[in-house]
């Protein structure tokens, strides 16, 4: 319980909560002779819970004006799940659809963006203990959204993506950003990136080095959604001239090649549909559910309305029993 | 002053003053009861010549009868001035009470002292014995507008200021303080005739309401209490009061006295009593 107050200095009206100890602001009558009175246990009782109440009463007044409060803290969790960034490639060519072509509106076709949107707000939707982080590229990476478990969050981000599309693909800054989403040493759970692009580029030799690095050291899986348009180069489309065969002409076999080479688990769906790509997320689904150690976030939560609340009811209490008092005075 | 607003108190016992006055004394001298004879040479008031006893006497002396003259006692008013009896109107009655007293006193011719204590005997509540109504008057003026506050236990040191000749005296007190303070004040005061009255307010035990949320101060401690009542608290309470009256009848009984509990200066009532004990 981390409390803090919005004014401390009001807190220095908190002793008059000690009041009631001096005085029950009763009517008193005097009597001659209390000793001869029979002690109840009863009176004695209510005697200290109309202090108490009125303590009560008096600090929740107090505490509700210097605006008692939760600070927002983190709670730690263990639930399945992993920690996911998802990359995706918002070049030209993701607002086409799979047939190549921009959409035109109607027999249902959409843009593939549109579905990857669809599909990833569907994977988010069923991901409930995830960590997931959103990040985009083009011709420079673009940081999104940092790894939260804020559902909310992660769908608004991937909603963004609606968005015109920007210039082109330069993914090998769009990994090196996504692995910089895990920042802590890996604790528990798994940690994947799912790359979605329908395409690729080279990659220099200076960002594969780091690349490689990079991957080793924080333990990432990685998921590539290659949306492949028709009639275009596929991940394992060898190439027909031996010429043809370099990270120019055909990056994504060359991207594909890269990602193989990386040792670490790899897995490549090349989807040529929506039906396709559903599939593909459906088995990243199934595949990433280890056991997660994670901190949620629990925002600051205000506790002053609870304050007057329970003063309030205190309050009522003592006005009941102050009603119920003996009224006559004492004969003369 | 109407003769029901005084109260007629008898002895049951000779008072040893010199002065005449309306009681049994053991003094010879004016009365109307025979006492004894006595030799003509020791008292030489020939009128009183008893012939038959003289002429029966065989060795011929003269004797002449001496009575017995009424003499007067000295009344006491023991006031307990605590701040109790400074509550619901017990001031009063102990003011009009010392002014009904006083004027019987000086009725029947004696006189009469007022001795006032509260924590201790202060010398302002004290009044030697006399006949003088002007100072009762005054008294009774003070100690009708006088705050009374702390507690009885002056009450202890009341026979230092009472006389070595037995006088009859008028405890005026509501008893709140424990019985052996009140033993020890009677064992103090043995060689008086004591007439307790104990003083009790109904406000304080028959009164209380029966349902509600009391809180009751005490006067003389402080200590301060709050009372759910309830019929059956309301039961408890006179309960004990019915108790210590039991305790205070007979503590007082121990010491040969019979107390009266008076509510208001009810003097019709004061005088039926006054005439049983001299039964």
């Amino acid at each position: 319980m981390n409390l803090g107050v919005e004014s401390p200095w009001l807190l220095t009206a908190l002793p008059l909560a000690l009041l009631p100890l001096v005085g029950k602001g009763m009517r008193e009558h005097a009597h001659p002779g209390l000793m001869l009175l029979p002690p109840d246990p009863l009176s004695g009782l209510l005697d200290w819970l109309i202090r108490l109440f009125a303590m009560l009463a008096m600090a929740g007044l107090v505490l509700g004006m210097a605006g008692l409060h939760r600070r927002g803290q983190s709670v730690e969790r263990i639930g399945h799940g992993a920690e996911i960034v998802l990359l995706l490639d918002r070049s030209n060519s993701m607002d086409n659809s799979f047939a190549g072509r921009a959409p035109n509106g109607n027999e249902g076709e959409e843009s593939k963006s549109a579905a990857a949107r669809r599909l990833l707000t569907d994977f988010v939707n069923r991901r409930e203990h995830d960590l997931i982080g959103v990040a985009e590229y083009s011709t420079a990476p673009l940081f999104v959204m940092p790894m939260t478990e804020n559902k909310e969050a992660v769908k608004a981000a991937i909603a963004a993506t609606a968005t015109p599309a920007l210039a082109y693909t330069h993914v090998s800054k769009g990994l090196g950003m996504a692995l910089s989403f895990f920042e802590r040493p890996i604790v528990s759970g798994s940690r994947l990136i799912v790359l979605v692009s329908d395409g690729a580029a080279a990659i220099d030799p200076d960002s594969e080095q780091k690349l490689r690095q990079w991957f080793k050291e924080k333990q990432v899986r990685l998921y590539w959604l290659f949306l492949r348009t028709a009639n275009s180069p596929g991940i394992y489309d060898q190439p027909a001239d031996p010429r043809d065969d370099n990270a120019q002409a055909m990056p994504e076999r060359y991207l594909h090649q890269f990602f193989t080479s990386l040792n670490i688990p790899y897995q490549a769906y090349q989807a040529e549909s929506p039906d396709a790509m559903k599939q593909a997320i459906a088995d990243i689904s199934r595949l990433e559910n280890l056991p997660i150690h994670y901190f949620e976030r629990i925002p600051r939560q205000d506790l002053s309305g609870l304050c007057y609340r329970a003063s309030f009811i205190l309050l009522l209490l003592l006005l009941a029993l102050k009603g119920a008092e003996v009224k006559t005075e004492a004969k003369p | 002053m109407p003769e029901a607003d005084l109260l007629h108190y008898r002895l049951h016992w000779l008072s040893g003053a010199v002065y005449p006055g309306a009681h049994p004394g053991r003094m010879s001298g004016a009365g109307l009861l025979f006492k004894q004879h006595q030799p003509l040479a020791a008292s030489n008031d020939p009128r009183r010549l008893d012939l038959r006893a003289s002429v029966l006497d065989p060795f011929e002396h003269f004797h002449v009868r001496a009575y017995r003259q009424p003499s007067r006692i000295d009344v006491y008013l023991l006031a307990d001035l605590s701040g109790s009896m400074g509550h619901a109107g017990k001031q009063k009655i102990l003011t009009a009470l010392l002014r009904t007293l006083a004027r019987s006193a000086f009725g029947y011719g004696d006189r009469f002292g007022f001795i006032g204590a509260s924590e201790s005997i202060e010398p302002h509540w004290l009044l030697p014995t006399g006949l003088h109504e002007a100072a009762v008057s005054r008294l009774a003026c003070r100690l009708e507008t006088a705050e009374l506050s702390g507690s009885a236990s002056g009450l202890r040191n009341a026979a230092a200021y009472l006389p070595a000749e037995r006088a009859l005296l008028f405890l005026l007190t509501d008893a709140h303080f424990p019985l052996a303070h009140l033993r020890d004040l009677l064992a103090s005061l043995q060689m008086h005739d004591i007439v307790p009255l104990i003083l009790w307010d109904a406000g304080e035990y028959r009164q209380l309401p029966s349902w509600g949320l009391l809180s009751v101060r005490d006067i003389e401690s402080s200590v301060s209490r709050t009372l759910v009542m309830r019929p059956s608290l309301r039961e408890r309470i006179i309960a004990a009061y019915a108790k210590r009256r039991q305790h205070l009848i007979g503590a007082f009984r121990a010491f040969g006295s019979e107390p009266l509990f008076i509510e208001h200066c009810d003097i019709p009532a004061i005088n039926r009593y006054l005439h049983q004990r001299a039964a």
